[in-house]
């Protein structure tokens, strides 16, 4: 109580000592699309500024006098205006592409100023102009895996779109695309993430003081905006690359007599072709493997205070074998948001969303055809309200409101066959989170931004819980160093509605920031997450079939403590800026599997599951170049995470699948002259941990392996070289071509090394000889490809 | 239910290779694995054959080596090895080559049977029930055309009822000419073992004895259904499993780890042995292939 009386006490004084104050506020936009800009630098005379919100609005309280006001954005021309306070106050404003800026990299850990300035930390933006530079693996621009090129941020395995962030899982982190929260971010097994660099707008994510406004994950925010579309005119997009091509319509709605919109759309969609060469390779005349998606944002200005954004996106994966097996697997979201000016100090946002993962599976063996079908659906509601209360002071409050739906599977016959429907149950959880979030600024040197958020997770009916002996699922059995599955010794029944279980926790947050000079400052925050739903995954990579668990009767939610401190520095007048940041992560009741767990199809998913602890920390290291005829960045992370979990390895701390000591990236962009650009990355990671055996014997004819504890070796380290070329068009010409080398020196990074008895093939049959392998399993070789792309 | 995973792992597996140029390379030269104190292996169990009635039981006793050492594992001659079912005792005895036997031996149905081993100076036991196992109704071959994941030729198959409200567990071992074949395969976790979870006391019809191996003609096929317990299913499941192991973890590999025995060193708990000493009754039936 006294820590919301200190905050109302201090917001009270904060508004009322004023003697004459006005508020200037406005909306700032792209001149050419009209799109909104968020994060744009407002200025103000020597000390004083904000910044744009997601949709470009900003709200600054002056005294009343002349000042000078700078509006500036990376790569557009910087606008400065003269003005005089003597009232409340509209601005609006147009920026302009500065054509000669353009080369300036925007993947920086924020605008290099900026980062100084502000109290966030732990934070990278990237655009998605920057995304399209960067040399791609397969020839496909991929959010996740450019995100991949940033400290504390490393892949799951190579060509994965799965990713880690500061040592932790990669169902950690929290992916929305325009607030909804997508369940699986991996296209065509995992080799591409579902986002259209086309159709987003801003990338960012953040791995540590997370705001109170984000919840749900310990990990990792990644916060993916689609851009909104032309309001001026009408055009589009096309691209065509040897794995998929896309295509991209926008325009206004609804012109004015100035020719602008009061709305705008933006249709864009992607479908991957690489199963049509299938038919050439004759084992695979009835393969099918494709993907396609469909990003939709419609956006109406109601009135000049008023708009309504729908935003959407459907994608699917399909891979199928005619006669044998079909998998389909994708995610759906919409979001419906209104935003809403109250006063010019006062803004409202309510979204309501609709988000759902499923996949299908039909076996198609003759007789016994079946699907087996998976999904999770969930529908939010998140109103928040933003008072800018005066220069460097906001407040941000609103709730989260969460209505879950998990359908862990159901089996229905196909083509009448003997199958016997099954359903196993669904599960249904209700989270609330109410939060408040404020910035706040104690003096020219020192901000603050702390806050609280208060989850409040409740598992409802209707379900019937099995209750075990021993009142849980599992008993660790000391002599044995293993856990026992207790018998089921009855029921309980929950109707619909009824609560299950309920968890209430408090998150605080806090991060605060000291400007040394004008070109450096300290930061250093703490953050508390709880995670409720279970990514049950029995593998390391990201597969079509994750199951998600939410927490319950026997099943923990996750909790992290995050500490970090970082320095911040620009040189050379922006032209360069580095960082360091050191993080400590506590975690607890993180999820792993008994030794010889048992996850698919499985109802009881409590009794091969294990809760333990975990700590990772590290230190990461990010120097950007932001301007000039080469640009880049050069980031180093060194890190370690451990988990100790009863019942593995000796019950002594062992390295989590995510642990990498060493990971480097240099990224190069380097412009020609106007129609040649180049680009290349270079990224080193030390080995993952995995388990190599420790032993062999004979059992059934068969060669097995025998194991000592968890994750004691390494692989052999990663590194690979992407280089591209980028040929723009001629004064007037539309047509754009980009040339990519991936894995340049054709380097086999290891996917995995497993081990295994030899065989012979003999009459067709596979017969064990005796003797033992190890085989090592890569992924990519060296990949040339090409792209061409076509505006209109 | 299971057998769509191992569809799944292959197709995947396949496509993998096909489509991203992928590639796996013999890395056994690179690697090498640290060497860990040898553990005791059981490798055999108690058989009540009913069609052919074996002339004695008999196990083996080895121990652990390096996995990518290609010397045969070594045998265990000095050890003392004994059964009871709690009212007799039988004693094994040595025969050469880690291989301990008894004559005396005859299974019973619902027995309990414990082996006890004395060990360098350490004691190790497990125990396994005996439970009888259903009887073939038919048992046949049949031509099958070669697919993208199977080989053409004859596969050996049977109908058989299970018995109503009892936990079934059943094992088939396949043998070719008098040879016991098996292929470390993803699919035998689903094909070669099986719960009546989902057919209590139905008939199954056309069951693969090993839906992997084929024969020609001219060739003996023989095949067992073993009944097994719950303990022995699990633990097979978790063998066929780790040894059909593909490498790639998109169908979903559970983490590596040793799969505990039911034979237990109750001298010293953390020095354990390795393989399972398991108790079935078997039904067998054999025939030679012909057009």
């Amino acid at each position: 109580m006294k820590f919301y009386a200190s905050i109302l006490f201090g917001l009270f004084f904060l508004t009322t000592q004023a003697q004459e104050k006005y508020t200037l506020s406005g909306y700032g936009k792209d001149i050419t699309s009209g799109e909104s800009l968020w994060g744009i630098n407002i200025i103000v005379g020597p000390n004083q500024g904000t910044i744009t919100n997601d949709y470009g609005f900003y709200s600054i309280t002056l005294e009343k006098g002349t000042y000078t006001v700078e509006f500036s954005f990376i790569g557009f021309k910087t606008i400065i205006k003269e003005i005089v306070i003597d009232g409340d106050m509209k601005l609006n404003f147009e920026m302009e592409e500065d054509a000669a800026a353009l080369d300036e990299v925007v993947v920086t850990s924020s605008k290099a100023s900026r980062n100084i300035k502000s109290t966030e930390m732990s934070v990278a933006t990237i655009k998605a102009t920057t995304m399209k530079k960067l040399p791609t693996g397969l020839g496909e621009v991929d959010l996740v895996k450019s995100i991949q090129l940033l400290p504390g941020v490393s892949s799951v395995s190579e060509g994965s779109s799965g990713f880690n962030v500061r040592g932790g899982s990669a169902d950690q982190n929290l992916v929305l695309l325009d607030e909804a929260t997508i369940y699986n971010a991996s296209h065509l097994l995992g080799f591409f993430s579902v986002f259209n660099a086309d159709a987003v707008k801003d990338v960012k994510l953040h791995k540590g003081a997370i705001p109170a406004t984000f919840g749900g994950r310990l990990s990792s925010v990644l916060d993916i905006k689609q851009r909104e579309g032309n309001t001026k005119e009408f055009n589009g997009e096309l691209g065509l690359g040897l794995i998929s091509s896309r295509a991209l319509v926008q325009g206004p709605i609804n012109k004015d007599d100035n020719g602008e919109g009061k709305g705008s759309y933006l249709l864009a969609g992607r479908r991957s072709y690489i199963d049509l060469f299938a038919p050439l390779i004759d084992d695979f005349k009835d393969t099918k493997l494709f993907f396609y998606d469909v990003n939709l944002k419609v956006n109406y200005n109601l009135n000049d205070k008023n708009r309504l954004f729908l935003s959407g996106y459907f994608g699917r994966d399909r891979f199928a074998i005619d006669n044998v097996f079909g998998n389909t697997y994708g995610n759906g979201s919409a979001t419906l948001r209104w935003t809403s000016e109250l006063s010019d100090k006062l803004f409202f946002q309510a979204s309501a969303i609709y988000s759902d993962y499923e996949y299908e599976v039909d076996v198609l063996t003759s007789g016994s055809e079946f699907r087996w079908k998976s999904n999770i659906v969930n529908y939010n509601f998140k109103p928040r309200f933003s008072w800018f209360i005066s220069s460097g002071n906001t407040l941000r409050t609103g709730a989260d409101f969460t209505y879950y739906n998990f359908n862990p599977g159901e089996i229905s016959a196909l083509n009448n066959s003997s199958t016997t429907p099954q359903d196993f149950q669904d599960k249904y959880a209700l989270e609330i989170a109410p939060y408040i979030d404020f910035e706040h600024k104690l003096s020219d040197k020192l901000s603050l931004q702390y806050g609280v958020r208060w989850s409040n997770f409740q598992r409802i009916g209707k379900e019937t819980v099995s209750q075990y002996a021993n009142g849980s699922p599992l008993t660790y059995n000391p002599t044995l160093d293993l856990f026992e599955e207790n018998e089921v010794v009855g029921t309980t029944s929950f109707d619909s509605g009824d609560a299950i279980k309920t968890f209430n926790n408090i998150e605080p947050r806090a991060s605060a920031r000291y400007l040394w000079n004008k070109t450096t400052s300290i930061k250093a925050s703490y953050n508390r997450n709880y995670q409720y739903l279970h990514l049950i995954s029995n593998s390391t990579s990201a597969t079509p079939l994750d199951i998600w668990t939410p927490s319950g009767s026997y099943l923990k939610p996750q909790y992290s403590d995050q500490f970090a401190i970082g320095y911040f520095k620009t040189l050379k007048n922006n032209t360069y800026d580095f960082s360091i940041e050191a993080y400590y992560k506590d975690l607890r009741d993180v999820t792993d599997f008994v030794d010889g767990a048992d996850l698919l199809f499985q109802e009881n998913i409590e009794t091969q599951v294990v809760q333990g602890k975990g700590r990772a920390y590290g230190i990461e290291f990010q120097l950007n170049k932001n301007s000039g005829k080469l640009t880049g960045w050069l980031s180093y992370t060194l890190a370690k995470s451990e988990r100790q979990v009863l019942g593995i390895n000796n019950n002594e701390y062992y390295p989590s699948n995510n642990d990498q000591t060493h990971e480097l990236s240099i990224v190069g962009l380097y412009k020609l002259n106007d129609r040649w650009d180049f680009g290349a990355n270079f990224v080193y990671g030390s080995g993952k941990p995995v388990t190599y055996p420790t032993g062999k014997f004979e059992q059934n004819g068969l060669v097995v392996a025998d194991y000592e504890g968890r994750n004691g070796n390494r692989l052999p380290a990663f590194h690979r070289l992407d280089l591209s070329a980028t040929l723009n068009p001629k004064e007037g010409g539309n047509g754009t071509w980009i040339f990519s080398i991936g894995n340049v020196y054709n380097r086999q990074n290891a996917a995995t090394i497993f081990f295994r008895e030899r065989v012979d093939e003999i009459n067709n049959v596979n017969i064990p000889t005796g003797q033992t392998e190890a085989s090592k399993f890569s992924f990519l070789g060296i990949v040339p490809s090409i792209t061409y792309q076509f505006k209109f | 239910m299971k057998t769509i995973i191992t569809t799944i792992k292959r197709v995947i597996r396949i496509s993998i290779i096909v489509l991203f140029f992928s590639c796996e390379t013999d890395v056994s030269d690179d690697i090498n694995l640290a060497t860990f104190p040898a553990k005791l292996v059981i490798n055999g169990g108690i058989e009540r054959n009913t069609v052919s009635p074996l002339t004695a039981q008999q196990l083996r006793l080895t121990t652990t080596n390096n996995f990518l050492s290609n010397e045969p594992n070594p045998i265990v001659a000095d050890a003392d090895v004994s059964v009871t079912d709690g009212t007799n005792i039988w004693s094994y005895d040595h025969q050469g080559d880690g291989f301990y036997t008894n004559t005396a031996l005859v299974p019973e149905l619902g027995k309990t049977y414990t082996i006890t081993i004395l060990w360098n100076g350490e004691t190790y036991q497990g125990s396994d029930t005996l439970n009888e196992v259903a009887g073939f109704d038919n048992f046949f071959a049949e031509f099958e055309e070669e697919t993208i994941f199977s080989p053409g030729g004859y596969f050996l198959k049977f109908d058989s009822t299970d018995p109503v409200n009892i936990e079934n567990y059943y094992y088939n071992r396949l043998f070719k000419n008098g040879e016991f074949v098996i292929s470390p395969d993803p699919g035998n976790a689903q094909n070669l073992i099986t719960s009546d979870e989902f057919f209590d006391g139905q008939q199954r019809v056309n069951v693969d004895v090993n839906g992997e191996i084929s024969f020609e003609i001219g060739e003996t096929a023989t095949g067992q259904q073993l009944g097994i317990s719950k303990e022995y299913f699990d633990y097979l499941f978790e063998l066929f499993t780790q040894t059909g192991n593909t490498g790639i973890s998109f169908g979903g590999n559970p983490p590596p780890a040793t799969i505990r025995s039911n034979v237990i060193n109750t001298t010293t708990p953390s020095n354990r042995a390795v393989g399972f000493f398991y108790a079935a009754d078997v039904i067998e039936n054999s025939i030679i292939i012909t057009q």
